[in-house]
């Protein structure tokens, strides 16, 4: 065992612990813990967007650099302040309005190509897929397989009539694959969730407590 | 009866501690497991190995600390494989917090590869071998951006060089350079290259992501969408398995030694969840 | 006024978003770089500052009216003050003209992320694997065909995704990859359709003013 001589070393630790110990009840070192990882993450992200953002993108263009039309943007920036000033509290519309327009604009033409007809052609049955059998290059089978199971779940999924007949076979074959697609889901969750209790417990046993290397 | 009431009544508490101890224990008697490399991993694995000598990698590192012990053996791997094979490798975050993290990964892997270089020639030469462009927000504008121009939208690399001077960044100018983007990261952000990036400007994509989205990226990957797919910690592991492997690199493979724990630890919640299971047909045989 | 002009700036930079997707000509393209590199990544700064005044009001709010766990709001406040005063002042990698280290000991803003917020952040995401433990033995109940089916794929992956799903057998592991590689993709893409589909809706909406719930309550 080589214990840690760095306080660094053993304030992370201690910290680890007081939120570790919310495992046995809600207690002061755990909210402790909780507040301080609040305020200094918070006064981490000024310090990167002052000095990488504000100051050279904006300050310093404007006020060291003269150049006069960054007086936009900071002047349209500004009335997101203007939130805490209930009498002219509307104009924060405005830069949220621009930025959010922007973006979804961005964002729709992208959002049709990528995730609905890419999706869309990769369900189709094309003559490459009868071209194979065997399961691992998806084969004609498992394409079949595919194209019904997203018809079945869209079916699922459409509550617009009651699910009977044909569209009550199909919801059921449907819940059957969004199912299986969660409990797989699931089962990788559970990895995920260890894999980031082995990662703390690597540190503590690492370099807090030295019993590992 | 009164076996199965006590079982199905374990306090929360003595739950945590079995946990504990089930991962713990390995943890202390560390030992690298063999892995079976399943086809996602393998298509990543080769995806980077064809790059044609002229164009570069972009990898991504846009994990937090929090998913750092799934993402950082992933990202460790993919920096030896670039490195062994000579890519031109360009590295960038689109958000703050995994600046540290993307540091990190290079220095240590940079120092790996210099303390064995007989010659510069050998070495790892920060400008002429990689470059660390940061960080530039929102995240819209690099994706967007680095179609046109790289060093337009990374005036400054992350350590404040002009990245115009870089004989790196002479070779590669923006995506019609890059030959793949590796995005690590613990949310939807491999989504958005393909979405922006891919879709308008057919930037080849490959994703490592934590294991909790693995089920929705699998779509992506069916359409070739993401080039190749690494997920998780057993994510990391595979490609850990196929650097040591076919690049004969050995070093310490800390996702392969957490494999062992990992396995427990999903025995135990398979345990508990059919003693739980137990318990409720047992009580609803009763009614 | 105060509701149709928001309305219509959204329209107008949801068009100016559009645009270049389909229009390659290096006016439109650098237009839209202009746009995005000058405008809008500056007003994304403003915007976190905003997020930082919500959140210190709050507190301050909850100090003032004596509110449950009032004092550790206090340390929240401090702890952000003393951490935007060492980042500002003491620089991004101390070399700011406050001092970051008293002899070797060095307290400079990347120092105190590695050793107060990632510690603190990892932490957090640790603990749920124990929640995940708790909850999986209480509630995971195989009630219906349809919750045991889940369990079954569950079981599956957790075995097959390890090296010991090769040593129960060869089968398991290729047999976890087909449920991700094809029964999950089916379920999955077709919840995608719906998500994509509805969010395109909602961008739609919003753009052409329909969808008016970001402007906030009240007439105003």
């Amino acid at each position: 065992m080589n214990i840690s001589s760095d306080p660094w070393i053993w304030i992370s630790a201690l910290m680890s612990l007081a939120i570790f110990s919310f495992l046995y009840r809600d207690n002061p070192f755990y909210r402790f813990a909780e507040h301080i990882f609040v305020g200094v993450a918070n006064g981490w992200a000024v310090t990167f967007y002052w000095h990488n953002v504000l100051s050279p993108s904006l300050f310093d263009p404007l006020f060291r650099q003269g150049q006069v039309y960054y007086i936009l943007p900071f002047v349209v920036g500004m009335l997101y302040f203007t939130r805490f000033i209930p009498r002219v509290s509307w104009l924060v519309r405005i830069p949220i309005g621009l930025y959010m327009g922007y973006y979804i604009g961005v964002s729709i033409p992208s959002t049709l190509q990528a995730y609905i007809i890419k999706q869309v052609q990769g369900t189709i049955l094309t003559s490459q897929n009868f071209q194979t059998w065997n399961a691992g290059s998806m084969g004609v089978v498992w394409s079949v397989i595919l194209l019904i199971g997203v018809m079945c779940t869209l079916a699922y999924f459409f509550f617009s009539r009651e699910h009977k007949g044909a569209l009550g076979i199909a919801s059921r074959i449907g819940i059957i694959f969004v199912m299986v697609g969660f409990g797989a889901a699931f089962g990788y969750t559970v990895m995920a969730r260890i894999s980031l209790l082995i990662g703390r417990l690597q540190f503590l046993l690492g370099p807090w407590l030295g019993v590992i290397e | 009866m009164k076996i199965i009431e006590t079982l199905t009544n374990i306090d929360r508490r003595i739950i945590y501690l079995i946990l504990l101890i089930v991962v713990l224990l390995p943890l202390l008697f560390p030992s690298v497991e063999k892995v079976r490399v399943m086809a996602p991993v393998e298509k990543l694995y080769y995806a980077i190995d064809t790059i044609p000598s002229e164009k570069a990698v972009i990898v991504d590192f846009d994990y937090e600390p929090q998913t750092a012990p799934e993402l950082d053996p992933m990202g460790f791997a993919i920096l030896r494989h670039v490195f062994e094979r000579r890519i031109k490798l360009l590295v960038l975050s689109l958000y703050v917090q995994p600046l540290g993290l993307a540091q990190n990964a290079l220095t240590q892997v940079t120092e790996e590869f210099n303390s064995v270089a007989k010659t510069n020639a050998d070495s790892i030469i920060y400008g002429r071998d990689y470059v660390f462009l940061g960080w530039v927000p929102p995240p819209i504008i690099p994706i967007l951006g680095m179609a046109e121009s790289i060093t337009s939208v990374y005036t400054v690399d992350y350590y404040g060089n002009q990245t115009d001077t870089l004989p790196l960044m002479q070779e590669v100018t923006n995506y019609n350079d890059v030959g793949l983007l590796v995005s690590l990261s613990g949310s939807d952000i491999p989504k958005w290259w393909v979405a922006y990036a891919q879709s308008r400007f057919g930037l080849p994509v490959g994703a490592g992501i934590t294991a909790v989205s693995a089920s929705e990226f699998y779509p992506y990957l069916q359409t070739g969408q993401f080039s190749g797919l690494l997920v998780g910690m057993k994510g990391g592991a595979e490609y850990e398995e196929m650097v040591e492997r076919t690049l004969k690199i050995k070093v310490r493979r800390k996702a392969s030694e957490a494999l062992l724990s990992l396995t427990y630890a999903h025995l135990v919640m398979i345990l508990f969840i059919v003693i739980g299971n137990i318990g409720y047909f047992a009580k609803r045989r009763k009614k | 006024m105060k509701r149709t002009f928001p309305l219509i700036l959204v329209f107008v930079f949801g068009i100016l978003g559009i645009i270049p997707f389909f229009v390659p000509h290096p006016v439109v393209q650098n237009a839209d770089g202009f746009l995005r590199n000058e405008f809008l990544r500056i007003l994304v700064a403003f915007a976190l500052v905003l997020g930082l005044g919500s959140l210190l009001k709050v507190h301050i709010d909850k100090i003032k009216r004596r509110r449950e766990n009032w004092q550790y709001s206090w340390i929240l406040i401090i702890s952000f003050l003393i951490s935007a005063i060492i980042g500002l002042f003491g620089g991004v990698r101390g070399t700011g003209i406050l001092p970051t280290s008293i002899g070797s000991f060095q307290f400079d803003i990347w120092t105190i992320y590695w050793n107060v917020v990632m510690p603190l952040g990892s932490t957090m995401f640790a603990l749920l694997a124990f929640f995940m433990a708790s909850a999986a033995y209480r509630a995971f109940r195989a009630r219906s065909t349809e919750a045991t089916l889940l369990l079954a794929a569950a079981f599956v992956v957790m075995l097959g995704v390890l090296p010991l799903g090769d040593r129960i057998s060869p089968h398991l592991p290729s047999f976890a990859q087909w449920i991700m590689d094809v029964p999950n993709v089916a379920g999955q893409r077709g919840i995608l359709f719906g998500v994509a589909l509805g969010a395109l809706a909602t961008a739609l909406k919003i753009i052409l003013g329909i969808e008016r719930s970001w402007l906030g309550g009240g007439r105003e």
